[in-house]
């Protein structure tokens, strides 16, 4: 009886010590990151006033009004969901072959090489490779030297400062995020999937058509998912490489806070962007890929 | 036998690679060119530019700036993140998983909307650290913790939480169970997991746009101020030493833990 009491009572303590453990992060995330946020989402809620920062009491829907009457807002909001649309697509055909590659390789010491590559470029700083993709793609950048001196084109071909540019370059920085999401779902694929297909006499391409591709379907869609969460909400990307000349919704957001002093709008359209983002992360996290390991 | 890897599907996946590796490639030259301006390809190698960046008030001290912040959230992060990935991998607690997706969400979030966020949230409630070192802190922490939990996730999920109850059983207070059994399996992936942190923070660009203050900025931004106006090849010099780090960081990772199976599925 005492044994079973104090076996309760340690078993008591140590499930109170379990949640000591996690206090402290879920303080910080409630004081820096849900107040925060939701002072955001009132702050939209409040009448416009050039300069003022704080949230008051008074409910006004006249941002929203704004937001949705002006065509100006609303092309921004279409040409963001269009972007990153595109971004997903393209990323993910450049993706796969590399991602098939990745999973296939199966020497360990050739495929971490690969995977350290794909690593390493996720984690530098988007600043510095945009930085080498502005040198690349300007007006006298390497690819319209190539197209002049092969007399291709006469003048220089505009590869950035506009739409083109900013997806040329939100597809370099979601590359990583989509091959790693795809690795973990085609190296889950049993090999002997397509080999039955193969003895039965299909053709290798229509092995893989019908057989690895429609497989990888749960990562193609998480992948998927991820680049246009991540590619949407990039501020960077489209500042450098459209040169302020493609005005997606962060553009935006930091014109209106930072030049125009414009709070209430400027949380308005950081409201409207964080629902769009959140609603692909939340399909995303209900799809359950976590192959990238919570890494992505 | 035929290969593995059909032949178009290699070709592909070389030009992907290019993709990916040359912009960086491009960096490291333009910050050894021996021109003036930066061209492509370089007139010549020197290091000139690398001078350059070690003589320039704004981009060395931006660079620092930078380590400083990135060591400062790597310190915090690792010690929240790493008691918050044990709670998530040992309890059974029904929203668990709802919890871990909460962590990681910042990741995924537009680092634009959540800085503007904390930098009114700053101003409003009188903490008086907008746009200083403390504000940009806090946004990291936000950022860099969800990768310091990803990483000692994976390694808790593959030690076997038994050898701690067999401790226990035999006596071992938790605390010390926890000591002599568990930290000694997870440390490297802890380690792995600070160094995520430290590189992370190092590279955050989004969250800091709204949270740093001109003269006192991390490198992204201020080489992002120089790159609106001009290509500067001390900029593309300062990338080198940001490049040297990334891979030293990545191949120290690598060392500690699997990569391989630190991307590999993981569920909980």
């Amino acid at each position: 009886m005492t044994k079973a009491l104090a076996i309760g009572a340690s078993g008591l303590s140590q499930h109170q010590l379990k949640w000591l453990l996690v206090v402290p992060l879920v303080a910080f995330f409630v004081l820096f990151f849900v107040i925060p946020v939701g002072l955001l989402f009132a702050t939209s809620f409040n009448p416009a006033k050039v300069g003022q920062v704080a949230v008051v009491s008074d409910i006004s829907f006249d941002n929203y009004i704004r937001f949705f009457s002006r065509s100006n807002y609303l092309m921004a909001a279409g040409r963001s969901v269009l972007l990153a649309s595109i971004v997903s697509l393209i990323t993910l055909v450049v993706a796969y072959p590399m991602a098939f590659v990745i999973a296939k390789t199966e020497n360990p010491a050739r495929n971490t090489f690969l995977l350290i590559l794909v690593l390493a470029s996720m984690q530098l700083d988007m600043v510095i490779r945009l930085y080498g993709m502005m040198v690349i793609l300007g007006d006298n950048g390497l690819i319209n030297q190539i197209f002049q001196g092969l007399g291709l084109t006469d003048g220089p071909v505009a590869l950035m400062y506009n739409f083109r540019g900013v997806v040329f370059g939100l597809v370099q920085f979601a590359l990583p995020f989509m091959i790693l999401t795809l690795v973990g779902v085609i190296k889950g694929i049993p090999p002997s999937l397509e080999e039955a297909a193969r003895s039965l006499g299909a053709s290798r391409r229509r092995a893989f058509m019908r057989v690895t591709l429609p497989a990888s379907m749960p990562g193609i869609l998480s992948g998927s998912l991820l680049v246009f969460a991540l590619s949407i909400s990039s501020y960077i990307v489209p500042a450098l490489m459209g040169g302020f000349r493609v005005g997606v919704l962060p553009i935006h957001i930091y014109q209106q806070v930072a030049e125009s002093a414009r709070f209430q709008f400027g949380a308005t359209i950081a409201v409207i962007l964080f629902l769009i983002s959140a609603t692909a992360v939340a399909v995303y996290l209900k799809l359950g890929n976590r192959s990238s390991g919570g890494l992505a | 036998m035929e290969r593995k890897i059909p032949l178009p599907m290699l070709v592909l996946a070389i030009l992907g690679f290019c993709y990916l590796l040359f912009p960086i490639l491009v960096v490291v030259l333009a910050g050894l060119t021996t021109g003036e301006f930066l061209t492509f390809p370089p007139k010549g190698l020197s290091l000139r530019w690398v001078i350059s960046f070690l003589n320039s008030e704004k981009y060395l001290s931006a660079f620092f700036f930078s380590f400083k912040l990135a060591l400062m959230t790597m310190v915090v992060s690792t010690i929240l993140g790493t008691a918050a990935a044990l709670f998530l991998a040992r309890s059974r607690f029904i929203g668990r998983a709802a919890l871990r997706a909460f962590f990681l969400s910042p990741v995924v979030l537009p680092g634009v909307v959540v800085g503007f966020a904390l930098y009114a949230f700053f101003i409003t409630s009188g903490l008086g650290i907008s746009r200083t070192i403390w504000g940009l802190w806090i946004g990291h922490i936000l950022y860099s913790t969800p990768y310091v939990i990803g990483t000692v996730g994976a390694s808790l999920a593959t030690f076997d939480v038994s050898l701690e109850e067999a401790a226990r059983s035999l006596g071992a207070s938790p605390m010390r169970a926890f000591r002599k059994i568990t930290f000694p399996n997870i440390a490297q992936g802890i380690q792995a997991g600070s160094i995520f942190a430290f590189i992370v923070s190092f590279g955050q660009f989004e969250v800091s746009l709204f949270l740093s203050a001109p003269n006192s900025e991390p490198l992204p931004i201020a080489m992002y101020n120089s790159l609106r106006y001009k290509f500067e090849p001390d900029a593309a010099a300062a990338g080198i030493f940001a490049i040297t780090l990334v891979i030293a960081s990545v191949l120290l990772t690598n060392r500690l833990v699997n990569i391989r199976r630190l991307l590999e599925r993981q569920d909980g």
